[in-house]
């Protein structure tokens, strides 16, 4: 027996299983090879153990990493405060605007259904005025400024206002800046702007030659509340071009005019 | 008496114009850089003496390099005009006279007042040099940054329309 051949004898001894054992391996490598090449097996077994770790990584991210991510925004936000307040800014626009949408449509809404309620009361209690008026009161739009507004310029003549809010002289300038660019925006000429919508005010604008009248109201703007309000301008205007002085008269005497015309006014 | 103007501002993009008017009615200059949109309306008194008074509405114009593009209707019913360039940017005054002949054109008869602003960025002198050479005539050299004759120009202006107000 030489050397070589008592270490083969040897060999068969120490591994005689082996050799089983091995080639089972082998049949599991090969196994564990075809199931990664094949997507949809690999991920039959590795999906489980993935979705696991993420739940757990999720429930611990708070109490591990949260208080480390807290901390550095707010170091974060205090030295750049203005950056921050002004990327806030939009969004929280935006978020009040859509609310204030909101609210408003709800207010409508509310108003619809007094309406009809307001039908039903009639044929239940005849017309009993004092609800009547409530309700009507609910329903009506008012009049809250009345401008009237030098058309090439944009400078106020005259004006009424129940409420002295923003500068009015602004207010006119800004009314006919945007009249006058939507105006060429849509090209056609004699197309006037007739109604502005501007957050819970509706913006009536009625032109003439020289002037033009914007009416600030609050509240339901009905096509009733409309033809009333333009019954109102017309009237108004008829009286105010009737002196051949009208366009050099004094602002007092127009804003006399404009208060006795649009004060008591219910639309 | 008390009268209202409309006084339109315009010029190139980033002259100053915004920071004029700025300096004008709340005294105060902002160095954040915000892009204005379109046309912007700002109003200033001025007192003239203790019984008139004169409203500025100033019209200011989004900033634009091309003049013609500038709606009619903002300058329709202009009681004045003020033209702004930057000192500091030969770009914003190359085509000044053209400008201002197009201007002209557009709102007849009305007072245009030419404004280098920007004025603490560079040596007057040197300014005044090149101006010359090109032969740009100029009614005020301004600061917004400094308020370096911003209220001279603005109440000037203010005292010259309530002028012509009187003689009408
Ligand atoms: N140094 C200096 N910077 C100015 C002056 N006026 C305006 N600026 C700056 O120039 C930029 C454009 O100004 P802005 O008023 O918005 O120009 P507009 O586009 O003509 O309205 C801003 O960054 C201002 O801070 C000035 O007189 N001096
Ligand atoms: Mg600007």
């Amino acid at each position: 027996m030489t050397e070589n051949d008592k270490i083969q004898i040897l060999k068969d001894i120490l591994f005689a299983e082996d050799s089983d054992y091995i080639e089972k391996i082998a049949h599991r490598l090969e196994n564990l090879e075809s199931t990664l090449n094949d997507r949809q097996k690999f991920s039959t077994k590795v999906d489980p153990i993935i979705l696991h770790q993420l739940e757990e990584f999720k429930t611990s991210i708070p109490s591990t990493l949260g208080p480390t991510i807290t901390a550095a925004l707010k170091t974060e936000i205090k030295k750049n405060k203005d950056e921050v307040v002004e990327a806030m800014f939009p969004i929280l626009g935006k978020m009040i605007k859509k609310y204030i949408a909101h609210e408003i449509k709800l207010l409508s809404e509310k108003i619809n259904k007094q309406l009809s309620f307001k039908d039903r009361m009639k044929s239940w209690f005849g017309n009993s005025t004092k609800k009547q008026e409530i309700i009507d009161e609910l329903a009506a739009s008012h009049i809250e400024q009345v401008l009237l507004i030098e058309k090439d310029s944009g400078l106020l003549k005259a004006s009424y206002s129940v409420t002295q809010t923003i500068d009015e002289e602004m207010i006119s300038g800004m009314l006919t800046a945007i009249k006058s660019f939507v105006e060429d925006a849509f090209g056609q000429k004699n197309q006037n702007l007739e109604l502005i919508d501007y957050e819970l005010y509706h913006i009536h604008l009625q032109s003439f030659n020289r002037f033009y009248i914007a009416v600030i109201l609050s509240g339901n703007y009905t096509t009733k509340a409309k033809d009333k309000l333009q019954d109102l301008i017309f009237d108004f205007f008829e009286k105010f071009t009737k002196k051949d002085d009208y366009h050099v008269l004094d602002s007092d005497s127009i804003n006399k005019q404009l208060a006795q015309n649009f004060g008591h006014a219910h639309l | 008496m008390h009268i209202s103007k409309k006084i339109v501002v315009l010029g190139h993009f980033g002259v100053g114009k915004t920071s004029l008017i700025r300096r004008f009615v709340e005294n105060s200059f902002s160095d954040n850089y915000k892009v204005s949109i379109g046309v912007h309306i700002v109003k200033k008194e001025v007192e003239l003496s203790e019984e008139d008074t004169v409203s500025l509405i100033l019209w200011d114009l989004e900033g634009t390099d091309d003049i013609s593009r500038i709606r009619d209707s903002y300058l329709l019913g202009t009681h004045g005009l003020i033209y702004v360039f930057d000192v500091s940017r030969p770009s914003t005054f190359q085509t000044i006279n053209d400008d201002l002949k197009k201007l002209e054109k557009r709102v007849k008869g009305v007072p245009v007042k030419v404004v280098g602003n920007k004025t603490d960025l560079i040596l007057l002198d040197e300014l005044k040099t090149v101006l010359d050479g090109k032969e740009i005539s100029y009614d005020y050299l301004t600061s917004a940054k400094t308020g370096e004759k911003v209220n001279d120009l603005f109440e000037q202006l203010a005292k010259m329309l309530a002028l012509d107000a009187e003689k009408i």
